[in-house]
């Protein structure tokens, strides 16, 4: 398995950044890490312990694991009793489950929680603990039956889990104008101003009035809350609604 | 408050300027045993300490609580010159992009519990506000990729110069971190204060 690229990691972050709900994160995080035998994505902050089921789940940020799993998971408590997530509170880098087995064997507890997730073919995984701004510890799990990364990229994967789990935060903190979704024509005529073009140049391309332009570019600029044309284009490019 | 310090006001923070080149030895000689800084007299000083750093002190009533510096990236700094390896394409470098160091908060002021204290926000605000009024676009980092979810959640926007490298035993990670007035907003809402922290220059009422 060959390390990741720089180019290629950068490129996968800026797929994340584009991405507008955390189904969207799963899926693209899924499909990229697929080649390393990675089947299944979990985020969340650790819930503090007596949380009852029903809490839990707005600690989840993401979830793929099988439904019968998560739901076995939630309603036996094993959040409490997962060697994996006990250790992110004791350990700050990126380990595999396969590392908690030695722990696991004076706490059959943790170690049938293991055993019942190899069983949903959730065999292999590698958690990257995380500490928010708040000081909450949160965690990063990717799985499947088998992961074939090398230990030399797990900073690489650290990095993606990271910025991933800060996307995830913005998208449930964001608000709606945050979420503002431009008309493709408005798109089209703040991608043409990102591009340096003048309100004739961009009526030329586009096939419509400097006047119709205008119209475009100002209702944009009123939807992303801003009220010049350099600061639209700023947000649209790191909102990635024009690229 | 934090308090700005530069070739042209130094003269009225000689006292605060030594009690930042201890603060500095006390973080990250004897904490953080960075011991090629180390020096007989018990001040941190290197080689980017020149007039052209740009040096934020925290200041209450009267001791030096916290610490940041800016370099230049027109001139030799800390990714140029000493972890040039955790970049791998075009360093970035303009007067619109400086690096902050040393980042240091007196022990006494660790909030407990919470992972990023309110003297390390009050300062990174400064710099903000410093940087929003001088053209200044964005930070160059090096930060343990862990922080990296820091940088992220205050609305910066982080971008990786190169995959994390072990640097004495820590995945350590270079990145840019591009701020805008939105980021500005965020740390004022995280620090639940919306007022400005620099201090008022008084540099053209004593001229």
């Amino acid at each position: 398995m060959t390390r990741k690229s720089l180019d290629q990691t950068l490129s996968f972050l800026r797929s994340l950044d584009r991405t507008a709900s955390a189904d969207d994160v799963a899926r693209l995080l899924v499909t990229e890490l697929a080649d390393l035998g990675v089947t299944h994505v979990m985020a969340g902050t650790v819930p503090t312990r007596g949380t009852p089921s029903r809490q839990q789940n707005a600690h989840v940020f993401l979830n793929t694991f099988p439904t019968d799993w998560g739901r076995r998971y939630l309603a036996r408590g094993y959040a409490f009793k997962d060697p994996t997530v006990r250790r992110l509170s004791t350990h700050q880098g990126p380990f595999a489950w396969g590392e908690t087995r030695a722990t696991c064997r004076d706490d059959p507890e943790g170690q049938r929680v293991m055993d019942e997730a190899a069983d949903f073919r959730l065999r292999d995984g590698i958690t990257i603990p995380l500490v928010t701004l708040d000081g909450e510890v949160a965690g990063f799990s990717v799985s499947g039956e088998h992961l074939g990364f090398d230990p030399a990229e797990r900073p690489t994967l650290q990095l993606i889990a990271t910025y991933a789990f800060g996307h995830l935060l913005r998208l449930r903190g964001s608000d709606k104008a945050e979420r503002a979704k431009l008309a493709p024509r408005e798109r089209e005529a703040l991608q043409w101003a990102a591009e340096g073009k003048t309100d004739w140049e961009i009526g030329e391309v586009m096939g419509i009035s400097t006047h119709g332009v205008d119209f475009h570019l100002r209702s944009a600029r009123s939807k992303l809350g801003t009220t010049n044309r350099t600061q639209a284009v700023a947000i649209a490019l790191r909102r990635g609604l024009i690229i | 408050m934090i308090h700005i310090v530069t070739p042209a006001n130094e003269f009225r923070y000689r006292e605060e300027m030594e009690q930042v080149w201890r603060l500095r030895h006390e973080v990250f000689v004897k904490e953080k045993g960075w011991i090629d800084l180390d020096r007989p007299d018990g001040r941190e000083i290197d080689r980017f300490d020149t007039p052209h750093a740009i040096h934020f002190l925290a200041i209450e009533a009267g001791r030096v609580i916290g610490y940041s510096r800016l370099l230049p990236t027109t001139r030799p700094h800390l990714l140029s010159d000493v972890m040039p390896q955790l970049c791998e394409g075009e360093r970035p470098s303009g007067h619109d992009t400086w690096e902050w160091t040393r980042q240091a908060v007196a022990r006494s002021h660790r909030a407990r519990g919470k992972a990023v204290n309110p003297v390390s926000l009050a300062l990174l605000t400064g710099i903000v506000e410093w940087g929003m009024a001088h053209g200044v676009r964005q930070l160059v980092l090096q930060m343990p990729t862990l922080y990296l979810l820091h940088v992220v959640q205050l609305h910066f926007r982080a971008r990786p110069l190169g995959l994390p490298q072990a640097i004495s035993g820590e995945d350590i990670i270079a990145t840019t971190a591009e701020f805008d007035e939105r980021t500005l907003a965020r740390l004022r809402a995280v620090r639940r204060d919306a007022a400005p922290v620099l201090a008022p220059s008084y540099t053209y009422i004593a001229a």
